[in-house]
């Protein structure tokens, strides 16, 4: 009967939409980007600055390492909390917006493609951010004890390794973080949604 | 007067909503609230119904069950004679993208999208094409008087022009149905009035069915049939002729 009927929801619609809302909240999904750039940097630091120290002789505990592991891995897990948190509240206030889109045509799949993709566009922005930053700082902090001694070079190009590495734990992070709270936005009816807007 | 017994097979193509025993309970714990108690309802192509009753009248409620938006516990809905219980998600997102437009008292604009953008976005999930959009979404504004807006994002509009801007979201896929609950709500007098004139119009060019949940006795004048709910039920329907009458006694 209507078998074939259904509406769409183009990649690069969503795209603009996403970016859209993202710039128009931009401080409040600020607070998501700094606790991402924070996590992302200090484990890019943390990496790149063991690699950096034992290539160019510095010397420096054993234990400091092990222990720099775990504080990094821990700031992840606070990172992830946080985000799920923070998507959670987002989606909560934007529940009139999902009722409203579900009126005009969209399907469940539509509503979670703009949640994931809005936080795998945080995921990367922040991870970026953290990324370079914390690798930059270990790279200069490096090069400044030991002086700038040309096997520098060679050892930072080996750890840029570490900078794609956390980028993508991060927007794996972010999207993870976020899918819970995203399924259960988009799985709403348009009623309920609807009457949830205070 | 009770609800008169719908036409028979013949006439009933011309029905683009039924409502069939309508039934909806929300089931709190051992107390049951009937909100719709067995509501049973035809509208016609090109009419416009107004659906009064006082708040808690059950007015939204049935919007929300013919609009698609929530299922009954009891009784159909057919819209032009397809029962929407029988859809699946994605035909029933079609539904609600192709055939029916929606009119909400607060507006329900998306705030980061400009005028412009909100009336193109059902015509994105519609598959239209950017050009064609973009021509279609100005010309609608320019219908409802803001053609000088287009670019205004919601906050940069007073609540009349947030309305207008919803009745052209609501028309831009030619819409069968447009559904309008509480669209004078937010409005003052004045706006309210000009809302409820363009409806009017909009209904007799396009020849759109308009079904109005209200409160707002302005609706009164233009409207082709009005149906009284309340406590979830129908208790009286007026034609336009009816009315016409009473008021001159």
């Amino acid at each position: 009967m209507m078998a074939e009927r259904s509406s769409v929801f183009p990649f690069k619609e969503a795209l603009a939409y996403c970016t859209r809302s993202i710039r128009v909240r931009f401080l409040r999904v600020l607070m998501i980007m700094i606790s991402i750039v924070l996590g992302v940097a200090f484990m890019v630091w943390l990496l790149t600055w063991s690699h950096l120290v034992s290539v160019l002789g510095v010397s420096v505990g054993k234990e400091v390492q092990a222990y720099g592991l775990w504080v990094a891995l821990l700031s992840l897990i606070i990172c992830g909390i946080g985000i799920v948190n923070s998507t959670l509240m987002a989606v909560y206030e934007r529940y009139g917006e999902i009722g409203t889109l579900k009126c005009l045509g969209a399907i469940d799949s539509h509503i979670l493609k703009i949640f994931v993709l809005e936080s795998f566009l945080l995921g990367l922005i922040g991870g970026v951010i953290g990324a370079f930053a914390g690798w930059g700082i270990a790279v200069l902090w490096c090069g400044m004890m030991a002086g700038f001694p040309p096997e520098l070079e060679a050892a930072t190009i080996q750890t840029l390794v570490y900078v794609g590495e956390a980028i993508a734990i991060a927007v794996l992070l972010a999207v993870a973080a976020s899918a819970y709270p995203a399924y259960r936005a988009a799985k709403l009816n348009p009623a309920d949604a609807l009457r949830k807007v205070v | 007067m009770s609800a008169p017994t719908p036409a028979p097979a013949s006439e009933r193509y011309a029905y683009v909503v039924e409502t069939e025993n309508l039934k909806k309970y929300y089931f709190m714990g051992s107390v049951v609230i009937k909100a719709l108690d067995g509501v049973n309802v035809y509208v016609k192509r090109g009419e416009y119904v107004s659906i009064m009753g006082p708040s808690g009248s059950g007015k939204t409620t049935f919007f929300n069950m013919i609009g698609g938006l929530d299922s009954p516990t009891e009784g159909k809905v057919y819209i032009d004679n397809v029962d929407i219980a029988k859809l699946d998600a994605y035909e029933l997102a079609w539904l609600r993208c192709r055939k029916i437009g929606y009119i909400f008292q607060t507006f329900n604009l998306i705030p980061v999208l400009t005028a412009l953008e909100n009336v193109e976005l059902p015509m994105i999930f519609a598959g239209v094409k950017k050009e064609d959009r973009l021509k279609k979404a100005e010309a609608l504004l320019r219908r409802v008087g803001l053609g000088d807006r287009l670019h205004h994002k919601p906050t940069e509009l007073s609540g009349g022009q947030q309305q207008r801007v919803a009745i052209a979201r609501a028309l831009a896929n030619d819409p069968v149905i447009v559904l309008a609950d509480e669209p004078t709500g937010n409005l003052d007098l004045h706006t309210g009035l000009d809302i409820i004139n363009l409806l009017r119009e909009l209904n007799r060019e396009r020849n759109t069915t308009i079904i109005t949940a209200t409160h707002d006795l302005k609706m009164i004048d233009i409207s082709d049939r009005i149906i009284y709910i309340r406590d979830g039920r129908v208790r009286r329907i007026e034609t336009r002729a009816e009315i016409k009458v009473s008021y001159v006694v």
